[in-house]
């Protein structure tokens, strides 16, 4: 190790260590302004269903209250967490227009003196909604007939025109005929919720030279600018975003929803506005790692090796599809594992059904793959009569190998993994595992790795 | 809808605030005290970021109204930090990184304290007991209960006059 | 939480005069575990609130072979009593240090389903309630106590002021199985007592929390070991019997399905566990 690094194989000590241990690390929502506003925001009781109208006039009289705001009022009432980086169309709502598509949605923001007076505002909104057929299953949403959750007429995200993302590499219907065994599996996962122990908020406050400064915990604080300036239709000069210090965030803090209405408020009333979620709202409202359910159908040879794999993917990405079709693309790249497989077939799709939606958490899109695969993998060991070891050395990819996206491998670490893996749990490998490497696999037997 | 005058005892002095009915003691300290080490991550008395002292005893401050702890000794970690320095609590928290984000840390001193309070050379099981109703999302909590263990070592030590 | 008045009454006449006056518009509160979470979140949104943590019910003793519990005598304060190892077993059991330094005795029969788990163990002790309203006193078992889901024999003006449970040399049991291991909502809750006379079982009381509407008794199960030794098909049996009388719900935390399964099975090691314990003292 060179004598003149100062970091590495140093323990350094945290810059914000002394700030969390003494408790003065200001988080956004320690901070106060005088005149600060509460908003709460009232939200739809029901999975799906039209709104024939809003009663705001018991709400107007609780005493405390400041003015409400509903989807006229927003400048250009859509998300655009997917514009920015060019993925269209928009489809959520700031604030719910003529329907709601899962129970939680916002329809109206309530400004209140206190936080006491806005949640007593909140209840007394009369909403009248026409309940509508509601959908929570992935292939119940694509079945004929099933409600629909999107404005363009059915429940898949659109990858350039098609229904799911599409993955081909040679032709797995010829491998399966080929094969000695077939292995199928179905995978279901569980939605996820990040559930920081602080929830998310932001502060949005006037200045006097016509600004606005945003104190929040998101963890895009530049996609939540830009976000917030194309909602608000406001030059991002007008914004100033203040964030850094997030009470946990794994990825449930990029969802950027709650500034905008925040910083409208801001400047309707001229007053800062403090909007923070309750636990519950965190919980229900908030995204959450999608449920996913993945079909894995693998033709394999009598000696272990995969010639085929087919995979068919659904997200349920909820009623809006936030950062899931990017989780999508990941996966679809990534669905048939850290294999040499010759054949593959993948098909994702993104779901909208009516629960809540769903983003960003830690390796979305991967993880559920890796959680179908490797439980997939222990299953053709099981059939093909080998050590679940075996099966993946003898398939894991190298250097050079030709992934079903049509990338080279590189940097391949898979079976260098598994022989860590294999020393720390005690576990002897066979000698021809134990002298493998991930190098290509035309550059001999240690492949020039060392 | 008239607001009354709380008394009571915050870190060593008398403390006023002047508060409608059922103000919680969490937003006493934080909203009118602006004593923010005290957290609000549920305010449902679920994830223990709110935990403070009333009479030396851990209770979570978001369940209580302030007018209950009215003559009350109430102790946050805001006081437990001493003048100079740190506390041997606070001390062993940052040695063991037993934070990431940092949320749940004020939380879990003030339970840590209470603890050692209680029993002064805690193992491992009176540790993770103890800790029980306080949550943190980051570190998987070996790290707290390692410097929670480091704590209560050097406090002793101290106690007993020995070389630190 | 707009709440417009808030009382800390400090003595009992005191509590039942606001009571009184104000009516059932008053809520009342004792360690606030349950009502401040939903008052918090403007779920609740009561005009008037009664908080009891100053009204003197908060004392424990032992007088006569009873032990007498103020209603807001805290869980932490159960915890550190001698006389009834079973109330030790379940307020250890129940929430969190914090939460059962402000949680109490009285409240926890108030808590709703799978909570409550305090009121399982009281049930199958035998437990009394003395209710107080500005009629006087009346004391009744707590076994008539429940009526259903969040409701119970307590009038609009009274207040539930002490709980009595007879010491008893009996040996008990008390499971809580959950997700976790601490700290968490029940799957199911077992309390059981046996009486022996012998190695005959003279009399059962046989709990179950998070498996109906409130506490309840497996009276079919504690009927079937009566007059038995416990052999392993009277147990099976009368496990079948608990799993099949009870009321279970799905929540997030287990299915109806899943729940009933569990009272069968801790039911049936709870017994086991009794009969064995009954066999090393030589009954």
């Amino acid at each position: 190790m060179s004598p003149d690094l100062n970091v590495v194989g140093n323990s350094v000590g945290r810059s914000d260590g002394i700030g969390h241990v003494t408790g003065r690390t200001r988080y956004t929502a320690d901070r106060s302004f005088p005149g600060m506003l509460h908003l709460k925001m009232v939200r739809s009781p029901l999975h799906h269903a039209r709104i024939r109208g809003i009663d705001l006039s018991a709400a107007e009289r609780v005493p405390g209250f400041v003015r409400a705001l509903t989807a006229r009022d927003v400048p250009h009432n859509c998300y655009t967490i997917l514009g920015l980086i060019g993925v269209e169309p928009e489809e959520e709502f700031v604030l719910a227009e003529d329907r709601v598509r899962f129970k939680g949605e916002a329809i109206v923001a309530i400004v209140a003196e206190t936080e006491a007076a806005a949640l007593e505002a909140v209840s007394k909104v009369q909403l009248d909604l026409e309940e509508l057929p509601a959908v929570f299953d992935v292939e119940e949403a694509l079945e004929p007939g099933a409600p629909i959750v999107t404005h363009w007429g059915n429940n898949t995200f659109m990858f350039e025109g098609h229904p799911c993302r599409r993955v081909r590499l040679g032709d797995v219907e010829q491998a399966f005929q080929q094969a000695d065994y077939i292995v199928e599996g179905v995978y279901n996962t569980s939605p996820i919720e990040h559930a920081p122990l602080e929830t998310t908020g932001c502060i949005a406050v006037p200045e006097a030279n016509g600004r606005y400064t945003v104190y929040t915990n998101t963890q895009a604080l530049y996609f939540s600018l830009d976000n917030t300036a194309i909602i608000l239709q406001v030059p991002g000069s007008q914004l100033h975003f203040v964030g850094g210090t997030v009470g946990g965030g794994f990825g449930g803090k990029v969802d950027v929803i709650v500034e905008p209405i925040a910083t409208l408020a801001a400047m309707k009333t001229n007053r800062p506005v403090r909007y923070t979620y309750s636990r519950a709202e965190e919980m229900q409202v908030s995204s959450t790692r999608s449920a996913w359910r993945i079909y894995v159908k693998d033709g394999v040879t009598r000696d272990g090796h995969i010639i085929a794999r087919k995979v068919t993917s659904y997200a349920d990405s909820g009623a809006y599809s936030r950062q899931t079709p990017y989780a999508l693309t990941k996966h679809a790249a990534n669905a048939a594992g850290p294999y040499a497989i010759p054949n593959v077939a993948i098909d994702a799709y993104c779901v909208y059904t009516n629960r809540q939606p769903t983003s960003a958490m830690r390796g979305f899109g991967v993880t559920m793959a890796s959680f179908a695969l490797e439980v997939q993998m222990d299953k053709i060991a099981e059939k093909v009569g080998a050590d679940p070891w075996t099966i993946r050395f003898i398939n894991a990819y190298h250097d050079g190998d030709m992934k079903p996206h049509r990338k080279l491998v590189e940097d391949a670490t898979l079976i260098e993994t598994m022989q860590a893996a294999a020393t720390r749990v005690g576990h002897e490998l066979p000698d021809v595992f134990r002298s493998m490497t991930s190098a290509p696999r035309d550059a001999g037997h240690d492949g020039g790795r060392s | 809808m008239a607001s009354t005058i709380v008394a009571f005892e915050l870190g060593g002095r008398e403390v006023e605030v002047m508060v409608k009915p059922m103000t919680t003691l969490q937003s006493a300290l934080r909203d009118q005290l602006g004593f923010t080490a005290t957290k609000e991550g549920c305010r449902q008395g679920g994830c223990g970021s709110c935990t403070v002292l009333v009479n030396d005893e851990p209770m979570l401050s978001c369940l209580l109204p302030v007018e209950d702890v009215a003559g009350q000794r109430v102790t946050t970690l805001e006081s437990l930090t001493p003048t100079q320095g740190l506390h041997p609590l606070q001390q062993a928290f940052l040695d063991a990184n037993a934070f990431q984000c940092g949320y749940c840390t004020p939380g879990m001193t003030m339970l840590a304290q209470a603890l050692l309070d209680h029993n002064p050379a805690p193992d491992r099981g009176d540790i993770t007991q103890a800790l029980t109703g306080n949550i943190c999302r980051c570190t998987g909590y070996g790290p707290i209960v390692r410097a929670i263990e480091v704590a209560a070592q050097a406090m002793h030590a101290g106690e007993e006059g020995q070389p630190r | 939480m707009t709440v417009r008045s808030y009382f800390l009454p400090r003595s009992l006449p005191e509590a039942i005069g606001l009571l009184e006056t104000h009516g059932p518009e008053l809520l009342v509160m004792a360690g606030g575990t349950v009502a401040m979470p939903l008052i918090n979140d403007g779920i609740s949104l009561p005009g008037a609130v009664m908080g009891l943590r100053r009204a003197g019910l908060d004392t424990l003793e032992v007088a006569g072979g009873t032990l007498r519990i103020g209603a807001a005598a805290t869980l932490t304060q159960l915890l550190a009593q001698p006389a009834v190892p079973m109330l030790r077993e379940a307020a250890r059991n129940t929430a969190s240090w914090s939460i059962r330094n402000m949680g109490t005795v009285g409240g926890n029969l108030f808590t709703p389903p799978p909570g409550g788990d305090v009121a399982v163990a009281l049930l199958a002790l035998d437990a009394g309630v003395t209710l107080a309203g500005p009629r006087g006193e009346r004391v009744l078992p707590l076994a008539d106590f429940f009526t259903g889901f969040l409701s119970n024999q307590l009038a609009a003006d009274e207040l539930l002021v002490e709980i009595q449970v007879p010491i008893r040399s009996d040996p008990t049991l008390f499971i809580k199985f959950g997700r976790k291991h601490a700290n968490t909502p029940a799957v199911v809750t077992v309390a059981m007592r046996l009486e022996w006379d012998g190695n005959v079982v003279a009399d059962a009381r046989i709990a179950l929390g998070a498996v109906g509407p409130h506490p309840i008794r497996a009276r079919e199960a504690e009927r079937l070991v009566v007059g038995t030794s416990l052999s392993a098909d009277t147990i099976a049996v009368a496990a079948a019997a608990a799993a099949q009388g009870c009321e279970p719900f799905t929540d997030a935390i287990a299915t109806e399905w899943y729940r009933r399964r569990m009272t069968g099975l801790f039911v049936s090691r709870a017994l086991e566990q009794l009969a064995q314990g009954a066999e090393g003292e030589g009954r």
